[in-house]
């Protein structure tokens, strides 16, 4: 990564300070910020939820709502300053000098007009070209954005596009105007990490070819040492930190950043407990005097919450914080791990599934009806969610299932729990095949089986306090006497790790980490044996993630609960899981205990999904990239894997159902490959 | 997409022929037998049951029903005893005067309507915005016969602009044709805006905060092109369902708006063939209603279709 100090700085923000008008009082969003980017340069703006990084982005594409003010500060571009300019003006140069690409591919596209047409029109109203040119334009771009047919992307709507390429759409019309900087917001957090790894590498090569400098707003610190040669960590409105990538991963100063590095899980190092930051953002309405991070600070002492603390800068590096020196290469504490509870091993499995089938029907009987070739056809549309899957859970173990987003894996944990009806194939929970049984029959299941949701926002009812929320199971199942719910509901919100007062609390009233630990206390009202975690932490900023991830691993070892842990990431499903099922379009394609998963022999999908993950780490590998992405699933004669597979040998793999080779006991790897070829 | 047409056209059919039944079954539930309407109140027994077995009119009701849809479904409905005229005809020319009505209401419903929408969303909570809910909640808050009262007295008694009621012919002039419709066709619209100006107004709205109109301000078009070409056109799917049901209740509408205004429409008529238990005029007119709502639901859900990609082109192609 070549520094480019010595140039000139594309970008300059100086004490930029914004404020939002809220009914209950003015928040400051953003605190005297100062960045700096020079051109050809690559900023990465790190922060979790809540700290002001979107806004950053906003403010510089003078974006802001109504709501907000720039109270102060100077926003310059190539040596002038925005913040004097018309708003005519400054639309003007959105397009042309700045361009912003959205998080969300799913929405950042208009959905009924042709994408062709949405990337061209910034050329046709800034430079005044014809429609048509400005079509020519969007393909030559697509076709830059590594899209191999840009004619029939051009001519397409969004929704006929998989997310991967609405985000190279957007990127695409992005760079439409050739502009100085672009500014990302969290462009890869919706997209599967292989699809993140193709975008990272596309924003690479066009950062190198086209000279563009990049402004970096993520909350995903491996996705940023990828890209960025300079990062700055912002916290509650303030930047903490500032300095070159590899000297800030390397050793990081201000123990805010500390503790976000220390908070991811690794791939390197499992079973350990994550260092998870406690406490929550302070509130931006009334900031406390001193240092921001003061409060959740283990380093913290007396004048660090009297003083506020300036910028110390030195060299390269700069740091909020008044206790740097003393602090130093200190590394961030991690509480001692809980010892593991014996399991039960052996001992028949407390969920098995043999042979389980899902069938979505997305169009059959008259709406199947097509005019083709004229005359009518039937062409009904399906999707196979579940093709085949046997899969075994013994008491108190933890089976982390990987894929990419459609690969069924959500189908899977709910047809388990019977929430979702299976096409076909036996569910046996606890012994009992409970595939026929009738909803009263379930009912003693249910109370043995549940499930925590991915979205603690709309798995809470909002118009119900935690006592209501957490109690209903506890009265459904009779588990409880109505004298005794108050008392059961303090003991289960202590056993997540919340105070008793919080019974009273509706949703709206928490955090999202307090609010899944609500959801993971209902789920245990029941004393279930068997819990279904579906996607539990991939809401969550990272520092809450660990608190939750060491919660859940608490809980396991106190209880003795068998979870399914449904994750697309793969380094936390490897920290908690004592074995790894790996799933592709409807079929578990390797299982294995975690540490045979984690290394070779591989299923060359596996191979893949490991590289693709962004490494806090280390920065540069060698990566296997797979091409295009997961189609649905509608059923295959031979390997799920075959269309993207880089090992494919032939039309076997598209005609004969894989072999199963077992490298050792207990690992399954369905593949034509002979396991020594797998191996490398 | 054919699909789509296909499903819809045997929808509207089915609703047509179930309506056709439900019609045929009420009239045939009322208290009016025909024979005695034809004889006289005080005709003796046995010709009124002669004329019953002439007429068929003792045969099973699916046979009566029947004999009556199979007539119809070739354009034939009877003959009015009333008016002595064939009822195909008579009702035909009132649904003509009717539909002009209630056409050219209908375009200044959705156009004024779907304009204050849009304006009330761009200028969210100004003054124009609430004016723009205040007065068309009026319009929708006060029954239309009010409303043609209110415009009778005013352009008609106070300002003499207008005649009060009537009907007058396009042959006669345009003019005057015009001059006559004016009023009933301004209370009609005043009464129906309410549902577009406020259905636009709040899905502007949402689409104004939508992602991809701040993707749209992002590539630095002028808030014109934002909100015309990419707002509108999303903001617009539920504005069309709504326009649609609205031609049902332009229906209701107009048969208070015709006898106020006595214009001679299919309203009117209507509500004299009930008075006069006129069974065969009044059972092909409400058919014709029906006819006509069904019709309106599926050039809706076809516009739909057309304006809404997801629709028009099936799932992924790249």
């Amino acid at each position: 990564m070549a520094s480019s100090t010595s140039a000139p700085p594309t970008l300059q923000v100086r004490d930029l300070t914004i404020r939002y008008r809220t009914p209950t009082g003015t928040i400051t969003a953003l605190d005297s910020i100062s960045l700096a980017i020079p051109k050809g340069g690559a900023l990465g703006l790190v922060g979790e939820s809540g700290s002001g990084k979107s806004t950053v982005g906003l403010a510089l594409m003078g974006l802001l709502p109504s709501e907000a003010q720039v109270a102060g500060g100077q926003l310059l571009l190539d040596g002038s300053d925005l913040l004097a300019l018309d708003p005519e003006a400054r639309r003007r140069m959105r397009g042309p000098k700045l361009a912003l690409v959205f998080q969300d591919p799913f929405t950042a596209l208009n959905p009924s007009l042709r994408v062709g047409a949405q990337i061209g029109e910034g050329l046709v109203h800034h430079r005044g070209i014809s429609v048509s040119a400005g079509l020519d334009a969007a393909r030559r771009l697509l076709a830059e954005v590594g899209i191999s047919d840009p004619a029939a992307v051009a001519d397409a709507y969004p929704h006929q596009l998989s997310g991967g390429m609405r985000q190279r759409a957007l990127i695409a019309s992005a760079l439409a105007c050739e502009p100085e900087l672009l500014i990302l917001d969290e462009p890869t957090t919706a997209l599967d990490v292989t699809i993140e790894a193709q975008i990272l590498d596309l924003l690479e090569g066009l950062r190198a070819k086209r000279g563009l400098s990049l402004l970096f707003i993520s909350h995903n610190l491996g996705v940023v040492r990828r890209v960025c040669d300079r990062i700055a960590v912002i916290y509650a409105a303030r930047v903490v930190e500032q300095g070159p990538t590899a000297a800030v991963f390397a050793r990081p100063a201000h123990p805010y950043t500390k503790g976000l590095l220390a908070a991811i899980p690794r791939l390197s190092e499992r079973r350990g407990r994550l260092a998870a930051i406690p406490g929550r953002l302070p509130d931006l309405a009334a900031p406390p005097p001193g240092c921001i991070f003061a409060a959740r600070c283990p380093f913290a002492e007396p004048a660090c919450i009297a003083e506020r603390m300036p910028m110390r800068e030195d060299g390269e590096r700069a740091a909020r914080c008044r206790r740097l020196d003393a602090v130093g290469a200190a590394p961030w504490p991690v509480a001692a791990p809980a010892p593991h509870a014996a399991r039960a091993e052996a001992g028949a499995p407390i969920v098995s599934a043999r042979g389980l089938a899902k069938t979505f029907h997305l169009r059959r009987g008259l709406a199947a009806l097509r005019w083709q070739g004229g005359r009518i056809v039937h062409r009904p549309v399906f999707v196979r969610a579940l093709d085949g899957v046997d899969l075994d859970v013994a008491p108190g173990e933890v089976l982390g299932l990987v894929g990419e987003s459609g690969c069924g894996k959500t189908t899977l944990g709910r047809t388990l729990l019977r929430l979702v009806e299976p096409s076909a194939g036996t569910i046996r929970i606890d012994g009992r095949d409970v595939t026929g049984l009738d909803a009263r029959a379930m009912l003693p299941v249910r109370r043995m089986a549940q499930i925590v949701f991915q979205n603690p926002d709309s798995s809470l009812n909002p118009r119900k306090t935690v006592r209501e929320l957490i109690g209903r199971p506890l009265v459904r199942f009779g588990l409880a006497a109505p004298g005794d719910v108050a008392a059961r509901v303090a003991a289960l919100l202590d056993l997540v790790q919340l105070p008793a007062s919080y019974a009273e609390r509706y949703a709206h009233q928490m955090s999202g980490g307090e609010k899944q630990r609500v959801g993971i206390a209902r789920a245990i009202a029941t004393e279930p044996k068997f819990l279904v975690c579906d996607e539990p932490v991939s809401a969550l900023d990272v520092s809450v993630q660990a608190s939750i991830v060491n919660l859940l691993a608490d809980l396991r070892d106190r209880l003795a609960v068998a979870y399914v842990f449904i994750s697309h990431d793969i380094s936390v499903v490897a920290h908690l899981a004592d074995r790894i099922a790996v799933m592709y379009r409807g079929r578990i394609v390797e299982t294995g205990p975690t540490a045979a998963v984690l290394a070779p022999p591989y299923h060359p999908y596996t191979a893949a999904l490991l590289s693709a993950v962004p490494d806090v780490d280390a920065p540069k590998r060698d990566r296997i990239r797979l091409k295009g992405e997961i189609a649905a699933p509608t059923g295959s004669q031979g390997c799920v894997f075959e269309s993207r597979c880089p090992r494919r040998i032939g039309d076997v793999c598209a005609t004969a159902m894989p072999p199963t080779r077992a490298p050792a006991p207990g690992h399954a790897i369905a593949c034509h490959l002979e396991t020594e070829e797998l191996g490398h | 997409m054919t699909g789509y047409v296909l499903r819809r056209l045997v929808f509207a059919a089915f609703v047509v022929v179930a309506v056709s039944m439900l019609i045929f079954a009420i009239t045939s539930l009322l208290p009016a037998n025909v024979a005695y309407l034809i004889l006289g109140q005080f005709a003796p027994p046995e010709q009124v049951r002669a004329l019953e077995i002439k007429l068929g009119l003792l045969d099973p009701i699916p046979v009566q029903y029947w004999r009556w849809a199979s007539a119809a479904f070739v354009g034939d409905f009877g003959v009015s005893m009333l008016m002595d005229r064939p009822v195909a005809p008579m009702v035909g020319e009132a649904i003509l005067r009717s539909a002009v009505l209630a056409g050219i209401s209908f375009v200044f419903i959705a156009v004024v309507g779907v304009g204050l929408g849009v304006l009330a969303a761009v200028k969210r909570n100004g003054p124009v915005d609430h004016g723009v809910s205040v007065a068309t909640y009026l319009g929708i808050a006060v029954p239309e016969f009010f409303w043609s009262i209110v415009v009778i007295l005013l352009f008609a008694g106070y300002f003499r602009w207008l005649p009060a009621s009537g009907y007058e012919p396009m042959d006669k002039g345009f003019w005057t044709w015009a001059h006559h419709i004016v009023a009933p066709v301004m209370t009609l619209v005043f009464a129906h805006l309410a549902h577009v100006s406020r259905l636009t107004r709040s899905s502007m709205l949402e689409a104004m905060q939508s992602p991809y109109v701040t993707a749209a301000r992002a590539k630095g078009l002028p808030e014109r092109t934002v909100v015309l070409r990419h707002a509108l056109r999303n903001a617009m799917l539920p504005t069309i369902t709504v326009l649609a049901l609205d031609v049902g209740r332009l229906m209701g509408g107009i048969v208070v708006i015709e006898t106020v205004f006595s214009y001679p429409g299919l309203g009117r008529l209507l509500v004299f063939s009930i008075q006069s238990r006129d069974l065969l005029t009044l059972q092909a007119g409400i058919l014709l209603v029906a006819a006509v709502y069904a019709l309106a639901n599926l050039a809706a859900d076809l516009l739909y279709a057309w304006l809404n990609p997801k629709i028009r082109y099936g799932r992924s192609v790249a």
